[in-house]
């Protein structure tokens, strides 16, 4: 190894926004393949606690069991504790029934129309045995009409006289194995563009032409000063390599005009969040995820004994 | 709306009246109660309900009472007995006059009696099934048509392939078709079917039967439509050889030495006595009368006017004849009407209740001559133990089989070629195959098996009256079609439900003609024809002529009044004014008022502007003569000589309603369109909103359905939200996986978690314990107090617990024999788990349990082999569930299709709207909006008069919504591989797209077998995928194996996997079946000293050579042993030369 060269990089990544179920940031001295194992780790590797078994005592309502149970599985609920959490299958205190303290929550929901008007059943009449894992609350939230009343993500309506009683277990999952244990909404990555105007060559055209090449992109890429009158690159990132400026240019004879190139080695990530983990520790758990799929690769090498210790992920890693 | 043509033909009941000599019998009151329950509550019988008729799988039907009427002898002094008679339980149609449905059109009524709160009715239910009259396609009533039919000549010798025919009906809706044949000399026969067989008659016969009347007249009467002076001049129908015919037809009665009124009778009731049952004793004339009444044009009452048609008939056949005019097409629907469900059930009553009142009259009469007993009359208790033999409530039961299988029984034949399928279930699958159930025309399945297809072909006379899209490709192809949405069927009663007067109607149409310039046929005055004059039919009935030059002015006149609100014209009145015209259809100006015509509606154009309704229903033969403007954008190559009159409302006018819900049908490839008809009707959806009332035995159900964001105008007027059936799926267009080819698609793993597409099946088990009543005693609901294992399963009253999950193997309902006091719990059968959804008791036994309805919930979310239809019939079957995050994405948005279609999709089927739909879509979910879809809408001009087309191309205004919020003008989008995090080389076409499950599931399907049961007889694996059976490995298979040389698995698909078998074989005497085994003594003596069964050797004998020398062991097929012991019972040896090795 001495000696020779390293191709060692050493990725960064700058913050640009932040929210509590939003985060965009720049990723840069890296590849694809890397950005791209983020963004499904992201989306199907993260942790998360979600409702996974369900009894159902009392249901009068005009939906069935088993939509009800569907429903309340897709319900998000709070998952800060998933990453410390074990997994159903591998908890040694609850000899695998999964109802244990350390591998599962409780929740209990009992609702009852006694009046004439329709009762909305929410995920607020949701109660939780454990008060870290509850029913994420949108009310905060921009986007939200604050003015009303935020009763929650609705379940089941129920007229007069109907009744629902259940009881319900939340487990650890990931979203490989169901959607409801996904903790991104979505995460995408885009190339940086990097775009190249000709300056002299645009000085040729009119101000008629300048305008249908910054109107040939559907979104706004380009704009034209109001003073010196240039075409000049308003976002770049705006651009969503759909080729229609240089198919334009094309058009109007100039090849060259502009330029577009996509940056190999940064990347511009958004994450949009269910609520379940803050998309700040979204990426953080991602990246401890990916850090720990990359030990089970390096151990498995060494010992087949080792795999035990990896559990499954050592055996998802040899392909099994 | 649609339905009301059937409703409205129910309810009519005609009296039927039979005379017997001296004794006479007939029929006063007829009633049809209300359907009732047996039980009577506070003195009065209980309503019954349909959703209980569903529920306890009963018919739902109410008694039909009769006052019969005795008058024994004759004379004022004669004494009538009347009696009620209790003629069985008719079934009564839903939402008809009887029914309790019928004066409820509020939705929560409806709501509260358990239906649907859209409820339309017009089907019967019968065991609880619903079922459907199907409309058939029948002859229009008493119009002549002229046809050629090769079957024509067989009729008799010198018989020619050409007729005119007509199918007159009665006021009571029963019917007879007279044929007027041409023969080679000349003349013409007047034939009709008395019970099956056809009798023929000289026209001129019967001419002269009819009235009084002279030779001079009839000749003079035949040969008015030829005049000199109008030697084949345009409209011209009659030719000099007119008068030579006449002549032959006089001279043919003279031959027989037939010259006046009664001679003609009497020579006609002489040759008909022995087939008029019930005239025996009367006189020939008396029986030639009621022939000339019961078979002779039987919608017409006065001998004149018959007398009258039968001239035009003969004019008409003729001048068919002498090619002045052409023949009409019998498979046109110009001359065709629709045999409605009420007229079959009155036509079948009828003839029910004459049958009974046959029998009865026999009866009786076999009574009063059985001198024997003393039989009294006037006794009604003599009467009623007489007729215990016929029962009268045999009548219902009859009306009742016959909804119940579709079948006719009948003597008479109904004049109708079908006997079979006149009803169908009406199958609620999803809202639109139930509403095509209504929407349907049948041609009738006799033509199925016709190996021309003249009958199948779509001609124009059925513009709008029968959609051109909407029917099945296959067999039924063109048999069976659709009504367009618009077109509706004339009815019995006018528009605010009440009957009509018909009498009336035609006194006033009479009336307004004869205002018109029209002279009446009564007093006989004009003897001229066209195209002088041309001919006047009111239903049949000549009633006049009236002159060339006003015949269009009248004809405007007629249809302004249809529309006026004060006239006693009715809106639906059928104006058939055929023109004069050189070699073109026979002329006249034919009028129809009857039930049961198509009719259709579309926009006057002269009227004047104060009448605010402008909309003119028109009939199907008076459409062909009008001229009638179509908004397709330009003038569709119209003359200035003949200016439209008319206009269509909307140019979707054409489509039915389900052919109208396609979006952009006018851009899709037109077989497209007709698959997606098809399709729409097997797709789940939400079939009915009160389906926890119902008890169907499967009903497909849809979880989550959506409204689709682009969509007709029909889809909102038709309230299709109300049962939706599909869902918005995002589509991306391109070949990733390779699970994409052939029509395949990829499902998002995840989005089908998230409840893409998630459906149930819900199964209706009725256990009626009093139907297996067994010999050892009476059987109830009710649980084994021994088995406690059950008890988790089955509740105290022998019935599954609510919400209970059963899984295959376990018991779900318990039955106990108080008798044998045995409890037998039934176990669910099949390879799923199910939910109990529902269970339902009838507590008619209020002691004991004896019928429930178990409903069983199955869950069919989507996996891997169901079946997938977006609305442009391109169908396609799930070949993987793909992981989330190996789909590919847009940067952009982030978004991740939910299905992936192949490219390879549209280059051939060439459905453009389906491209349009994703765009629209697309667009419409950006701004928030539904977008119209509407076929045509491109050709039909805006208020301010420019067609859209030319103000825009539909793909630029969609291309602008998708620009204005940053999207590519033509739909697509850059994607990134989802496992790779590569851009995608092209762009990717994508977006929504309303996507329909289809109710073919590989859970319903799938078909697996490792070993199993095994034929009793032959030993080879049984078929059938409900028996666990496997899959015929058949000749084609077999062949195949050959041909790739793969010897060794042929012989294991063929015969290790199959009924291999070890036979022993005698050498010496080469037979299989001599063999017999020798039992050993020692395995008894092992088993007793506790030793472990040792291998004992196998001994084997022949029986015939009587030495074990020879025996030998070979693998064969067991058939092949089958086969040697069916040859020796055919007293066949088969010997069998045994050889080691190859080649000996």
């Amino acid at each position: 190894m001495d000696g020779q060269k390293s191709y060692q990089r050493y990725p960064t990544i700058k913050i640009r926004e932040l929210k509590h179920d939003y985060a965009k940031f720049e990723l840069r001295n890296t590849d694809a393949s890397v950005a791209n194992a983020l963004r499904r780790v992201m989306i199907s590797e993260v942790p998360t606690i979600a409702i996974d078994l369900v009894e159902i005592e009392v249901n009068s309502s005009v939906l069935n069991d088993e939509f009800i149970a569907h429903r309340l599985g897709l319900i998000p609920l709070t998952s800060e504790r998933a990453m410390s959490m074990r997994f159903s299958r591998d908890c040694d205190a609850c000899d695998g029934d999964g109802q244990c303290e350390f591998c599962s929550v409780e929740f209990h929901l009992r609702a009852k129309c006694i009046n004439d008007n329709t009762l909305d059943v929410t995920s607020k009449d949701l109660y939780s045995s454990d008060h870290t894992v509850v029913p994420v609350d949108f009310s905060g939230d921009v986007g939200f009409d604050s003015g009303e009343e935020q009763r929650g993500i609705t379940i089941v309506k129920l007229r007069k006289g109907q009744e629902l009683r259940l009881r319900a277990i939340a487990r650890k999952g990931i979203g490989k194995d169901h959607a409801k244990w996904s903790p991104a909404a979505t995460v995408t990555f885009m190339y940086e563009p990097e775009i190249h105007i000709n300056e002299e060559m645009m000085e040729t055209l009119s101000l008629e032409e300048k305008t249908s090449v910054v109107e040939s992109s559907p979104t706004k890429v380009f704009g034209i000063n109001p003073h010196t009158q240039q075409v000049e690159v308003v976002d770049p990132e705006a651009y969503t390599y759909d080729d229609e400026v240089l198919k334009k240019v094309e058009a109007m004879g100039k090849p060259g005009l502009v330029e577009i190139y996509a940056k190999e080695d940064s990347f511009i990530f958004t994450v949009e969040s269910t609520g379940a983990v803050k998309a700040s520790q979204l990426v953080i758990n991602a990246i401890d995820v990916l850090k720990q799929k990359l030990d089970a690769v390096r151990l498995s090498d060494e010992t087949v004994e080792t795999d035990d210790q990896f559990g499954e992920l050592g055996a998802h890693m040899r392909g099994g | 709306m649609c339905y009301f043509m059937y409703i409205d033909s129910f309810g009519f009941l005609s009296l039927v009246v039979t005379f017997l000599t001296l004794i006479v019998l007939w029929f006063e009151k007829p009633e049809i109660y209300p359907p009732q329950k047996e039980r009577i509550a506070n003195g009065i019988p209980a309503e019954l309900k349909p959703f209980e008729c569903r529920q306890a799988k009963i018919s739902y039907s109410g008694k039909l009472m009769v006052d019969v009427c005795f008058k024994y002898g004759d004379g004022p002094g004669a004494v009538v007995i009347r009696e009620k008679f209790n003629f069985g339980q008719i079934p009564i149609m839903l939402k008809s006059k009887r029914c309790m449905l019928s004066e409820k059109p509020d939705h929560h009524t409806m709501v509260s009696h358990k239906e649907e709160p859209s409820e339309m009715g017009g089907y019967f239910i019968l065991n609880g099934l619903e079922r459907v009259v199907r409309c058939l396609v029948v002859p229009k009533r008493n119009y002549p048509t002229s046809m050629e039919r090769s079957a024509f000549r067989n009729r008799r010798e010198g018989f020619t392939d050409k007729a005119v025919v007509i199918r007159c009906v009665r006021d009571d809706q029963s019917a007879v078709t007279l044929n007027l044949y041409y023969i080679n000399n000349g003349s013409a026969r007047v034939g009709f079917r008395i019970r099956g067989r056809e009798n023929l008659l000289p026209i001129g016969l019967v001419l002269k039967a009819l009235i009084d009347t002279t030779d001079h007249e009839i000749f003079t009467s035949l040969t008015s439509v030829y005049n000199d002076k109008y030697e084949k001049a345009v409209g011209c129908v009659g030719t000099q050889i007119l008068g030579e015919r006449a002549k032959i037809i006089l001279n043919e009665v003279r031959d027989l030495k037939l010259f006046t009124r009664i001679q003609c009778l009497e020579y006609i009731g002489e040759y008909f006595k022995p087939f008029m049952f019930g005239m025996e004793n009367d006189s020939y004339s008396a029986v030639a009368e009621a022939v000339l009444r019961e078979f002779i044009l039987v919608h017409l009452d006065n001998n004149h006017d018959k007398f009258n048609l039968l001239i035009f008939m003969v004019q008409k056949l003729f001048s068919f004849i002498d090619q002045t005019s052409i023949p009409d097409n019998p498979d046109s629907l110009q001359t065709q009407e629709v045999l409605l469900p009420g007229h079959l059930v009155t036509i079948y009553v009828k003839e029910k209740l004459q049958e009974w009142l046959q029998k009865t009259k026999r009866l009786l009469q076999d009574e009063a001559e059985n001198r024997k007993k003393n039989f009294d009359f006037g006794s009604l208790t003599d009467v009623k133990k007489a007729l215990d033999k016929n029962p009268s409530k045999q009548v219902g039961q009859a009306v009742e089989n016959m909804l119940k299988t579709g079948r006719l029984v009948t003597q008479s034949t109904l004049d109708l070629k079908e006997k079979a399928g006149m009803t169908v279930m009406a199958e609620r699958l999803n809202f639109l195959r139930f509403l095509s159930h209504f929407r349907a025309v049948h041609r009738g399945s006799s033509l199925a098996g016709l190996r021309t297809t003249s009958v199948r072909k779509l001609l124009p006379e059925s513009w709008g009256f029968v959609c051109p899209v909407h029917t099945p490709d296959g067999s039924p192809c063109g048999l069976l079609n659709h009504m367009t949405a618009s077109c509706r069927i004339t009815s019995y009663y006018d528009s605010e439900g009440h009957i009509r007067d018909f009498s009336k109607i035609q006194k006033s149409i009479l009336s307004v003609l004869v205002g018109a310039g029209m002279i009446p046929a009564l007093p006989k005055l004009v003897k001229a024809g066209p195209p002088e004059v041309l001919h006047v039919l009111l239903e049949g009935r000549v009633v006049g002529v009236i002159p060339n030059d006003r015949v269009e002015k009248a004809v405007s006149h007629l249809r302004k009044l249809k529309l006026s609100a004060t006239s006693a014209i009715p809106e639906d009145l059928e104006v058939g004014y055929v023109p004069i015209s050189m070699m073109g259809a026979f002329p006249g100006l034919f009028l129809f008022t009857s039930p049961a015509r198509f009719v259709r509606p579309v926009k006057q154009k002269f009227s004047p502007p104060e009448e605010k309704n402008n909309i003119e229903l028109i009939g199907p033969f008076e459409q062909v003569y009008m001229e009638i403007e179509c908004p397709d954008g330009g003038n569709g190559g119209r003359l200035s000589e003949f200016p439209a009159t008319h206009e269509e409302i909307h140019p979707t006018g054409i489509l039915s309603v389900v052919g109208n819900l396609t979006p952009w049908s006018d851009h899709n490839q037109s077989p497209r369109n007709m698959y997606q008809c098809q399709m729409a009707k097997q797709t789940m959806g939400f079939s009915s909103q009160g389906m926890n009332c119902r008890a169907d035995q499967k009903l497909y159900h849809l979880q989550t359905p959506q409204t689709p964001i682009v969509r007709t105008a029909t889809y909102e007027k038709y309230r299709i939200d109300d049962s939706p059936l599909g869902t918005n799926a995002i589509v991306a267009v391109l070949a990733y996986s390779g699970y994409d080819m052939e029509d395949a698609m990829v499902l998002n793993k995840s989005s089908v978690d998230r409840g893409f597409a998630h459906g149930h099946i819900y199964q209706t088990e009725t256990i009626d314990l009093a139907d297996e009543k067994s010999k050892s005693g009476n059987q109830v609901f009710r649980r084994s107090n021994l088995d406690k294992k059950s008890h988790s399963f089955i509740d105290s009253d022998g019935l599954p617990y609510v919400g209970q999950r059963v899984k295959p193997g376990e018991p779900y309902y318990s039955k106990y024999n108080e008798v044998t006091s045995n409890a037998f719990s039934n176990k669910l059968k099949g390879s799923e788990a199910v939910t109990v959804d529902y269970v339902a008791v009838d507590v008619k036994n209020k002691k004991q349990l004896q019928k429930a309805n178990i409903r069983l919930r199955r869950g069919r979310n989507p996996i891997i082999g169901d079946k997938f239809s977006s609305r442009h019939g391109q169908k396609g079957v799930c070949s993987q569930l793909w992981p989330d995050v190996d789909m590919p994405f847009s940067a952009n948005t982030g978004m991740r299709p939910d299905l992936i279609i192949n490219p390879h999709a549209f280059p051939s089927r060439m459905t453009i709207a389906m491209l349009l739909e994703s765009i629209a879509a697309k667009g419409g979910s950006l701004h928030g909006k539904f977008v119209d879809a509407t076929p045509f809408s491109s050709s039909v001009k805006k208020p301010d008069g420019i067609p859209e087309d030319e103000s825009d191309p539909l793909i630029n205004e969609l291309g602008s919504m998708l620009t204005s919020r940053g999207f590519n003008h033509y739909g697509t989008e850059v994607l990134y591989s989802g496992i790779y995090g590569t851009e995608l080389t092209c762009e990717i076409f994508i977006g929504p797209v309303y996507y329909q499950r289809l109710r073919h599931m590989v859970s319903d399907k799938f078909q697996v077998r490792s070993t199993g049961t095994v034929d009793q007889v032959t030993r080879q694996p049984i078929k059938g995928r409900k028996r666990g059976g496997g899959i015929r490995f058949g000749e084609m298979e077999r062949d195949s194996l050959l041909a790739h040389g793969a010897a060794y698995l042929l012989h294991d698909r063929l015969h290790a996997s199959s009924d291999h078998h070890i036979a022993d074989i005698c050498s010496i005497c080469g037979s299989i079946l001599t063999t017999s085994l020798i039992q050993h003594q020692k395995k008894t003596m092992r088993e007793i000293a506790g030793l472990p069964p040792g291998r004992i050797p196998k001994k084997v004998t022949c029986v015939s050579c009587k030495t074990s020398k020879g025996m030998e062991t070979v693998a064969m097929p067991y058939v092949f042993r089958y086969l040697a012991a069916e040859l020796a019972a055919m007293n066949i040896r088969m010997t069998l030369q045994l050889s080691n090795g190859a080649g000996a």
